[in-house]
């Protein structure tokens, strides 16, 4: 019955999206914004249904049949509701409709509001469309097997659990700031008013969108069991795109908001966010990233797909040709200011989402060629991977990151340097003796010293420069400063903790395979493991090979136990690495395979990853930052909507620091 | 005799895991195992893959290291014997040259053009604008 209920809902969604999509752009008013509440909860609901139905184990849902079974720990036959290609449909059109809800129920009664929701009603209206009728998650199976078919073992992991429903509210998020650029542009208003107003729905895309990708990275470190937590994976690259150019996004904003500039850029970035969005999606559920023949025979989810890119795409595109040119230029400024700072910005993080794309994409261009013989076969295979993104990216990000501080404290308009720079050499000096050390202690590795001086360049600097704003008021101020100062100051300082950490992680990494059998030794960078042999263990659903490890460094000791595990529904085997950590990095120890006819002798990987936690760390820090600029915003709207319903001018703000205008 | 033989080969195949003693040399070594694709695995490089072909090719970047070979005459021997796809780092000859330059002529092109149009349209006369609320940067 509840499947049947999930079905129904699901279709009364798509009754109310179309017709909030209609009403939206047409008359627009009361009845678009109930409509688009009823969207978000019809499909709220129709998702429980799913959920209860996983965790009912009901198998006569051909999805819970495939991808549950009962032997299946609580928390993941939850998470295994959009484990799978339709449940996370069913998340997508959910999320897609809750911003167009939540939207409905926080934003200001007015033009740019009810085209937003029409549009966002048009976006919901496909991606529902597509779910019913080409991926329903809602199908019954007349003859219900005893059990389930399991889900990928790979997938039982809480921080994969997570990862969807973050990673669908980034990219599915930027579809909401998508109809807000379409609405603006439909209305010829694109203003400090448009830029405001989209500022907190981008701010929370793109923080939710760092949490998610943070969370597969800490997925593939801690669950794939090679110790690395990026590698340039078409997969990866996907929702890297987005996330770059919500970057430029999120900061170009404040342009647009503050000073009315760079409006036309900034809602191309708004429309390209969420196209990026839609490819992304697009090479993942292809199929079209492992090979072009894998798209080939089953060509339906990418060309729906591709349909829709090229639709949600080719329209907002239109759109903007169309109104861009009368866009108007904003207030002049000079180059040496915090505009120009920002264009910088923009500029380093567009490019470098431009070759992240072209790296993701060759690939599978030259594959095509191949394919239909327009190049030689024997050259139609190539592999771009990190030496290319390391030695293009990497420079450019570094680069970019010089100027961070400097933007920071700058000035609107036009900025004095030189104050500035004499404020911030102390961190200057602090940066290169930190680079300096680096490249003593790293072997004279030039680009481990050169990302250690950035990185710490970005981290003190912000210090100072939130030392320059406390200053004036004495130490009081410290927790006076506006909250937007403390998000972006974090957010910067967590970039920084987070190049540090991914310069040395990658430079001084180090790793090797050790043979051994029970009793043997094996020696690394001071550190001894004894293997001391293999036990066998059984889970809920699956069964163990468990190596126990005697770990020796400096006095103290202590087991840890790597672990493979098969389950045996699945069919599929996973590592679960063990990690002792240490003030300066992880030891991480996976367990490996038995070596060919040769009896108790096991591979042991031993990885010492230095600062990882800095690097997953300084992620999180982005992410609290994004979040923290959007309480602010919050926060600051609530007494300003309870005076006036209109734009009113901000108060001022009665904390500000004297004399800090640089 | 024969079982003798095996042993000692699969001796040599399980010490060849020992890293090379010249510490500059290992190094070089790991760093190729990294951008080395493991033909057999989904995508993975061969200093993380446990599979036994990655086991060889690692022993095969060793020894040849250890011969004195560059790291671009290894990069070739692999990719000669097993095409362009085993290695993560794009060719630099031919038209792998425009893949390298892209990135940078887009960031000098597009940065040129704005930085030209900004500094010809420069007025001298602007002044900083007050920070009235002491935000700074309002992120």
């Amino acid at each position: 019955m509840i499947a049947e209920l999930g079905h129904l809902l699901a279709f009364l969604a798509l009754a109310t999206a179309a017709a909030q999509s209609y009403l939206g752009l047409t008359t627009g008013g009361e009845a678009p914004r109930r409509l688009a509440v009823a969207t978000g909860t019809f499909l709220a609901l129709a998702m429980l249904t799913l959920v209860i139905s996983f965790v009912r184990l009901d198998f006569s849902v051909a999805l819970v049949a495939k991808n549950s079974h009962s032997l299946k720990p609580i928390i993941y036959r939850i998470a295994g509701a959009w484990g799978n290609h339709e449940g996370s449909m069913l998340l997508w059109c959910m999320i897609m409709a809750g911003y167009g809800g939540a939207a409905a129920l926080f934003m200001r009664n007015d033009r740019l509001r009810d085209r937003a929701l029409g549009v966002q009603g048009l976006l919901t209206l496909g991606s529902l469309a597509y779910l019913l009728f080409a991926s329903s998650p809602f199908t019954r199976l007349t003859d219900p097997p005893l059990d389930g078919g399991g889900m990928n073992p790979l997938l039982q992991d809480p921080a994969v659990a997570l990862h969807p429903p973050f990673l669908y509210m980034g990219y599915v998020g930027m579809s909401f700031v998508f109809s807000l650029a379409a609405a603006g542009l439909i209305n010829g208003k694109i203003d400090q008013d448009w830029a405001k107003r989209v500022r907190p729905w981008a701010l929370t895309a793109w923080s939710a969108l760092t949490v998610g990708i943070a969370l597969g990275a800490i997925w593939a470190y801690y669950e794939l069991g090679w110790g690395g937590w990026w590698f340039w994976d078409p997969v990866e690259n996907a929702s890297f795109m987005p996330w770059l150019v919500g970057a430029a996004l999120v900061h170009s904003l404040i342009v647009t908001e503050k000073r009315g500039g760079m409006a036309a850029w900034t809602v191309f970035l708004a429309v390209l966010a969420f196209c990026l969005s839609l490819l992304g999606t697009f090479l993942v559920r292809s199929g079209v990233m492992t090979s072009v023949h894998a798209f080939a025979t089953d060509p339906t989810r990418g060309l729906v797909l591709l349909a829709g890119l090229g639709l949600a795409g080719g329209a907002a595109l239109a759109l903007f040709a169309w109104r861009a040119p009368k866009l108007p230029a904003g207030p002049e400024f000079d180059p040496v200011s915090r505009e120009g700072a920002l264009v910088l910005n923009n500029l380093f993080l567009s490019v470098g989402a431009a070759l992240v794309l072209l790296g993701t994409v060759t690939p599978m261009v030259v594959q095509w060629l191949g394919e239909i013989k327009a190049i030689p076969p024997e050259n139609a295979s190539l592999s771009i991977g990190e030496p290319y993104f390391q030695l293009t990216l990497a420079p450019m990000v570094a680069v970019l990151l010089l100027f961070l501080p400097l933007a920071q404290a700058a000035p609107w308009r036009k900025a004095d340097v030189s104050p500035l720079l004499k404020w911030l050499a102390p961190a200057a000096v602090v940066a290169v003796i930190a680079g300096l050390l680096a490249l003593a202690l790293g072997g004279w590795g030039i680009w481990l010293g050169f990302g250690v001086l950035v990185g710490t360049w970005v981290v003190v600097g912000v210090g100072f420069d939130l030392w320059r704003r406390v200053r004036p008021g004495g130490f009081g101020r410290v927790f006076r400063l506006p909250l937007t100062v403390w998000g972006m100051s974090i957010a910067h300082i967590g970039m920084g903790i987070f190049v540090i950490g991914a310069t040395v992680e990658t430079a001084a990494r180090t790793e090797r395979t050790f043979p051994l059998h029970s009793g043997q030794t094996a020696e690394m960078a001071g550190w001894t493991f004894e293997f001391q042999g293999i036990r066998s263990e059984e889970g809920p659903n699956y069964y163990a090979t468990v190596a126990d490890v005697k770990v020796t460094h400096g006095g103290t000791t202590e087991i840890i136990s790597p672990e493979k595990r098969f389950y045996p529904v699945a069919d599929t085997s996973t590592t679960e690495v063990a990690i002792r950590k240490t003030i300066g990095g992880d030891v991480y120890v996976a367990l490996g395979d038995t070596i060919r006819d040769e009896p108790g002798v096991w591979r042991l990987r031993i990885a010492h990853h230095p600062l990882i936690d800095w690097v997953f760390g300084g992620a999180a820090l982005i992410a609290v930052g994004g979040f923290m600029s959007l309480a602010a915003r919050l926060r600051r709207r609530a007494p300003a909507a309870a005076v006036t319903a209109s734009p009113a001018v901000e108060p001022s703000n009665e904390n500000a620091p004297a004399g800090v205008t640089a | 005799m024969k079982a003798a033989f095996i042993i000692a080969l699969l001796l040599q195949s399980s010490a060849a895991e020992a890293p090379l003693s010249d510490a500059a040399k290992e190094a070089r070594a790991q760093g190729l195992m990294r951008e080395l694709r493991c033909v057999v695995c989904e995508n993975e490089p061969i200093s993380q893959s446990t599979a036994d072909i990655a086991v060889d090719m690692r022993r095969v970047v060793r020894t040849q290291i250890d011969k004195g070979a560059t790291d671009s005459e290894v990069r070739q021997y692999f990719v000669d014997r097993y095409g362009q796809f085993v290695s993560f780092r794009p060719p630099t000859d031919g038209w792998g040259v425009a893949l390298w330059a892209f990135p940078f002529l887009l960031l000098l092109g597009v940065g040129g053009a704005i930085g030209f149009r900004m500094l010809k349209a420069r007025r001298r006369d602007l002044t900083p604008l007050p920070d009235d609320r002491g935000e700074g940067m309002d992120a």
